[in-house]
């Protein structure tokens, strides 16, 4: 029926349009002289007046806004007497996952991935930022490997990899084309120093029981494999050689957001402000009061507007990443008394990292792994045209102001460059063509994830806190937890080392590294 | 009878005078008391036939069974809905309840009438405070399309009911019950017979609801506050179902032919609509569903209109109404502490709320018609009519059967067996008001294992 009605309208305006050229110009050309910019192909010249014409063209007009009319009238067309903002989140919803980021989006994609029928949960994803700008996925230098001192990380590497390496087997959408991460497989090198060479080789060890293929190299392999290094207090150094590189962060998150949304995820621009939660006051086993928070409704706040939503939800998952602190403080937590269990923060605060894009024309060509010396500074290489980006981890002292995202140049000269000339001899001759800021989700306890629920919020689910690692285990935490809301506890994985209880006990469960 | 219906409308005088503190007692006491003593109502003697009260209101032993159940429903539709209406506003608050109790009030009526118009005009009166509970106070968005669905597929149904029972009366004088047995309309064979036929079956066929008229059910029931999807499952269905019994006396020897296809319909209704119940992610959406495929039986055997049928259909439209509540209730006791109606957020519950996995099994027992409970009664009656009319029905009742086995138990391991998820381990334990809504649910039904003469209707 509309396909009829759409070639009646386009004969109706061939026809119009044969009668417009052949004819003189009419009044109604003549009325929007601008109309068409000047000279143009059907031109009128001449200066009489049809009127023939004129009707003919008004009641087309007026016939297809007739048209229009019914075709909004009648039930399946999306005209509504008043105009609701089409960004507006629904009124209820099963799962709130709050953060757009790629650990936000991988577990709305494994929660739809996991429901066991079609439209069985509804899932949605509140992003604060519509264009990413701030956003510490997209900012990250995207580099994955599997050279941690902790299982739990090398699993949760191992594991991400492996999915990375498949992707288009989990995140391929039909009609559209194949992801491409662009993963570059050089692999992470590590640079030890004769007091750190120990944790290497204590390192190098649960690695391989883990499963991750790494090797251990003497200073003189370093030089051979890679000429360009200066090898000068190095005792030795860890190669991964297989599973490690880096990858483009916006692919993953869009592949990721893609295929949520496919599978039937929504998506929401704004911001939670605001939480209705019940409490409950509970006895615990030593006789104490213990006061139990369940989240009612998410309250959701437009984009520059007043406007707002509240979500009705069965559970809450932060993923905010670098704002989680200040999430859980909505709902009280941190804000207690010093020495009260409210009284403990989630914490995860943003610390801000500067990356700086250099170019080296003579610098390690091709073959150059990320290299991670062990005064603390990284770089690799970015793109085939001899750019390099670096970047150096700031001492605790001097950790810089995380109001904005301004980078600091002085930065490079004074702490990046000269260490950088130190161990790559050609980076002595570089040029800075840009840099950018961008925020850790860094856990100030012992800056590893934090996976599990809150003892505290009965209903609120943390994913954050990885300190720089999220985007990397970013699939395999999704799965996590994912498995944990819907199965009722780790599946594939166990990370419950990695839950809330480490925090409230206070054992840190730190990673041994040699940086 | 007046004892009851003058009771039933000072009630609402009862809702806008009491103080406010007190609202929710008095008025739950008042409809206990009206349920003890509507229980009067079950006390027959032998001879059976018709109890007059006056010319237009009377009650016999297929309308008091029902009138009990209506008039038991209303306090434990007060008990459910008092959670949720805690933070409304007073007046809010007496309107609700105003609401219900003239539910009630037409639903008494309705079933007592002795007169058909009188019967039609109740039938009609009902929807209207079904349709603002539903449409006020549910809880999504998708509410008004439940009220359109739910108002539009029943009016649509009834005013052809209208017209046929204004042209019976106008050609045999009068609509009244007890002169309706010695008036058939006309043996002859006019097509226009046969579409009064239909005109007077298709509104109750639309309210039982047959299957192919059964979009509205799901929706509504949905989308009500609990109340309304109580009240919705437990008698409003079975207007449908006892108006059909009504009617059928006038109906006779058309019967014979015209009902095949919708027997057919209903039998094949009571497998599509339990398939369906197998694939449901909303808990309530599921027990809509099941209704659907029960009230297909109770509609068989009403159409095969022999003793056993209609003893069946009636002591299944009793059992499921309580069975059918009782689950509702316990869909709402997981909705108000998750705030999800969808199944896989809620599973294991048995670890966190044992007790209520009593009453879960109690009811999901009662829904797959365990012996010796009155679901089963009525079910092995309706099959046993319908294998006497048909053999071949067999093979659909005993599937249906099976996969009503198949997806009662499905919700019952899915919600109270597995592994607990971490959100649900702190759940609000079970209020002393929900145990007891759901002991005066199944308690009943349990009762009447010993004594069902009481709902067979006139079969006694």
């Amino acid at each position: 029926m509309c396909a009829w009605r759409r070639l009646h309208g386009s004969v109706r305006t061939l026809r119009g349009s044969l009668l417009r050229g052949c004819l003189s110009s009419t009044a109604a050309t003549r009325r929007q002289p601008g109309r068409c910019g000047g000279l143009t192909l059907c031109q009128r010249l001449s200066t009489g007046g049809a009127l023939r014409n004129d009707f003919f063209k008004d009641l087309e007009d007026q016939l297809a806004a007739m048209r229009k009319k019914a075709a909004d009238a009648l039930p399946g067309s999306s005209w509504m007497p008043f105009e609701i903002n089409p960004n507006l989140p629904p009124e209820t919803a099963d799962i709130v996952i709050v953060g757009g980021g790629v650990v936000g989006w991988s577990i709305a994609y494994w929660l739809k991935q996991k429901e066991r029928l079609p439209r069985g949960m509804r899932v949605l994803v509140v992003e604060r930022d519509p264009s990413y700008s701030r956003a510490s996925t997209v900012l990250s230098v995207g580099g994955i490997r599997q050279q941690f001192s902790l299982p739990e990380n090398i699993y949760l590497s191992l594991a991400s990899a492996d999915f990375m390496r498949n992707i288009n087997e989990h995140l391929s959408v039909m009609n559209e084309d194949p992801v491409d991460l662009q993963f570059n497989h050089s692999g992470y090198l590590f640079l030890a120093s004769e007091e750190v060479a120990h944790i290497m080789e204590e390192n190098y060890n649960t690695q391989r029981l883990a499963g991750a293929k790494v090797s251990l190299l003497s200073p003189q392999r370093v030089k051979e494999n890679f000429p360009w290094i200066n090898t000068e207090g190095v005792a030795l150094a860890s190669y991964g050689l297989e599973n490690e590189g880096w990858f483009d962060p916006w692919s993953l998150l869009n592949a990721f957001r893609r295929k949520a949304i496919s599978l039937g995820a929504i998506q929401c621009f704004g911001e939670v402000t605001d939480f209705k939660y019940t409490t409950h006051i509970r006895t615990t086993a030593d006789e104490e009061q213990l006061e139990t928070r369940r989240i009612k409704s998410v309250k959701v706040q437009m984009p520059n507007s007043m406007e707002y939503q509240p979500v009705e939800c069965a559970i809450v998952v932060n993923a905010a990443g670098a704002y989680s602190g200040k999430l859980a403080e909505m709902l009280g937590i941190g804000r207690g008394p010093q020495d009260s269990i409210y009284g403990l923060p989630v914490p995860v605060e943003p610390r801000k990292r500067y990356v700086y894009v250099v170019h080296c024309p003579d610098g390690p060509g091709l073959d150059c792994p990320l290299l991670i010396d062990y005064s603390g500074v990284y770089f690799r290489r970015e793109g085939l045209g001899g750019n390099y980006i670096s970047g150096i981890s700031p001492e605790e002292a001097e950790e810089p102001d995380t109001s904005n995202l301004e980078v600091d140049h002085q930065f490079f000269e004074d702490k990046v460059w000269p260490k950088l000339a130190h161990r790559v001899p050609a980076f002595e001759k570089l040029k800075v063509t840009s840099a950018w800021a961008g925020f850790y989700d860094y856990n100030t306890f012992d800056q590893n994830g934090i996976i599990g629920i809150h003892p505290l919020i009965s209903n609120m689910y943390f994913a954050t806190g990885f300190s720089g690692h999220g985007l990397q285990h970013s699939p395999a935490v999704g799965r996590a937890v994912a498995e944990l809301i819907l199965d009722g506890g780790f599946k594939t994985l166990n990370l419950k080392r990695m839950s809330f209880s480490r925090i409230f006990a206070q054992e840190p469960m730190l990673e041994q590294n040699i940086v | 009878m007046l004892k009851i219906l003058i009771p039933s409308m000072f009630m609402l005088l009862t809702t806008w005078t009491s103080p406010f503190k007190q609202l929710w007692s008095t008025i739950l006491m008042y409809s206990f008391l009206v349920a003890t003593l509507s229980l009067t109502w079950l006390a027959m003697p032998t001879d059976t036939g018709w109890f007059y009260i006056n010319n237009y209101m009377a009650y016999d032993p297929l309308s008091s069974p029902l009138l009990v159940l209506t008039c038991w429903l209303l306090p434990l539709m007060i008990i459910a809905s008092q959670n949720h209406l805690a933070v409304e506003p007073e007046n809010r608050q007496r309107t609700y309840i105003s609401l219900l109790i003239s539910l009630q009030i037409f639903l008494i009526l309705a079933f007592s009438a002795t007169e058909m118009i009188m019967f039609y005009v109740m039938f009609e009166a009902t929807l209207i405070p079904t349709l603002i509970i539903i449409t006020r106070w549910g809880n999504q968005m998708e509410r008004l399309n439940a009220g359109t669905y739910f108002l539009f597929y029943t009016l649509a149904g009834s005013l052809p009911l209208l017209v046929a029972l204004l042209i019976y009366h106008s050609s045999m004088g009068s609509l009244s019950y007890l002169s309706l047995t010695s008036l058939p309309l006309t043996c002859s064979n006019l097509y226009a017979n046969k579409l009064w036929w239909m005109a007077c079956l298709l509104a109750f066929l639309v309210k039982m609801p047959l299957y192919g008229v059964h979009l509205w059910l799901p929706k509504a029931h949905v989308e009500a506050p609990i109340a309304g999807s109580m009240v919705l499952a437990a008698v409003l269905l079975k207007l449908g179902g006892y108006g059909m019994m009504r009617i059928m006396i006038i109906l006779d020897p058309l019967t014979k032919e015209l009902s095949y296809p919708f027997i057919i319909l209903a039998l094949w209704g009571v497998i599509m609509t339990g398939s369906i119940c197998l694939r449901q992610t909303d808990l309530k959406s599921l027990i809509a569903y099941s209704s659907v495929s029960h009230m297909g039986l109770v509609a068989a055997g009403i159409l095969i209109q022999t003793p056993w049928g209609f003893t069946g259909a009636l002591i299944l439209m009793i059992a499921h109404g309580l069975t059918s509540s009782a689950l509702f209730c316990l869909a709402n006791t997981n909705y108000e502490r998750t705030h999800s109606r969808t199944i896989i957020l809620a599973r294991g519950l048995q670890m966190v709320l044992p007790l209520m996995a009593t009453w879960w099994f109690l009811a999901s027992l009662a829904n797959l018609a365990l012996p010796p409970l009155p679901n089963l009664m009525g079910e092995i009656m309706i099959i046993t009519s319908l294998f006497n009319w048909s053999f071949y029905t067999l093979i659909l009742t005993g599937l249906g059967t099976l996969i009503t086995a198949s997806y009662s138990l499905y919700m019952f391991l899915l919600t109270q067996r597995g592994p607990i998820p971490h959100h649900l381990i702190l759940l609000e334990p079970s209020h002393t008001r929900e145990h007891l809504l759901l002991a005066l649910h199944l308690l009943p039904l349990l009762l009447l294992i010993a004594k069902p003469e009481l709902v067979w209707g006139w079969t006694a």
